[in-house]
């Protein structure tokens, strides 16, 4: 079955605060979208409301045509930050939460990405510097096997070799069939993996394209058309 | 393998392909790899693979099995094409570039002719190294 998000008018606020006004967005099939826009553009917002966290949202949002938040919590898997998990535990004892969980958890393929990614999981979280906790935390979204799989800037803050790393574990274990949404502000290092971008600016989309006809009509790298967006903007 | 981000990555990955297919390290018939595994080796995603895949198809110049997967074609004429058309865009460039700068085509001819004389010898001194 082809893995889709609808988004139709969907405004969140908090606090009075509009974080997101008036998103409709219509992606599908088993493709890899950037979600790209500057800090605070809401784009952890948006995952929130996706994946059926965050609630109190107007609009309408459907994964693979269901809208209930515990509908869409078990279609997606969502990358979450160890904070949740005391610093004093190890690497496997997240795990085998997880496994309890989630019970579309496949524990074949988390070990194998544990390999690959040469993580040692009797490691501390306390221990863990940024890139391995990126990491442990793409092995533990991409070991769900959903329809689904949202990565929350899975390559802030971390080092050059790790960042290929993870690279690399999404295209090798990114189930076929599935849809994945990848947030970042910075997109050169992941340009060449999407199939479309989405620019989250002024708390709506901006932009929803192919990343190849990005490249083709302009003629520039997705980084520099990503940048003149905002250049335009300034200019108003 | 880097790619220049300005140019959709489909076209680079097919000039990739091409061009290990007329270096002769893809063989006519030969299997490509597994498109995940192209994928993984050339750091994009899977369907930009198929895209570059499909057009090359379309092309003529891979033969899909169904089932057992993308072969480069076994027609050398194919091949011989893809050939040809590197090096006529190739020199074409050059050409385009020097002649631009008012350089006479017998000059050109003649400092093409030194210029390879010169790195055949510097390849022979490397090659005694």
């Amino acid at each position: 079955m082809k893995a889709t998000v609808k988004i139709n008018q969907l405004t969140y606020k908090k606090n009075l605060k509009t974080i997101l006004a008036d998103v409709s967005l219509d992606v599908s099939g088993d493709k890899i979208i950037g979600i790209l826009g500057e800090n605070g553009a809401g784009k952890t917002t948006l995952f929130r409301i996706i994946s059926g966290v965050a609630k109190n949202y107007r609009g309408d949002v459907a994964i693979n045509g269901k809208t209930s938040p515990a509908d869409r919590k078990s279609l997606v898997s969502y990358s979450q930050s160890l904070g949740g998990f005391p610093e004093n535990k190890r690497i496997s004892q997240v795990a085998n939460f997880h496994e309890q969980i989630y019970p579309d958890f496949d524990r074949d393929k988390y070990n194998q990405m544990i390999d690959f990614l040469s993580l040692d999981v009797t490691q501390r979280l306390a221990a863990l510097s940024k890139g391995t906790k990126e990491k442990v935390i793409v092995a533990l979204t991409l070991a769900r096997k959903t329809s689904v799989y949202l990565l929350d800037e899975p390559f802030g803050g971390i080092d050059s070799m790790s960042r290929k790393k993870i690279i690399n574990s999404i295209i090798q274990w990114k189930p076929t069939d599935s849809l994945m949404l990848i947030s970042d502000h910075y997109v050169s290092e992941i340009a060449s993996i999407l199939d479309e971008i989405v620019v989250l600016k002024d708390h709506t989309v901006a932009i929803h394209k192919r990343a190849d006809d990005v490249r083709q009509e302009s003629g520039k790298s997705i980084e520099d058309y990503y940048e003149s967006l905002y250049e335009e903007g300034a200019q108003k | 393998m880097n790619f220049d981000d300005k140019v959709p990555i489909y076209y680079q990955i097919k000039t990739v392909i091409y061009d290990r297919i007329i270096a002769g390290e893809l063989a006519p018939g030969e299997k490509l790899p597994a498109v995940r595994q192209l994928a993984v080796s050339l750091t994009v995603n899977v369907n930009t693979v198929q895209r570059a895949l499909r057009e090359m198809i379309e092309e003529g110049v891979v033969t899909s099995q169904r089932g057992r997967g993308n072969f480069v074609t076994t027609d050398t004429n194919v091949i011989e094409t893809l050939r040809q058309d590197l090096i006529t865009r190739n020199l074409k460039q050059l050409y385009e570039r020097l002649h631009r700068l008012n350089i006479d085509d017998q000059e050109i001819i003649n400092e093409l002719v030194t210029y390879i004389e010169r790195r055949a010898r510097q390849n022979e001194s490397n090659g005694k190294n």
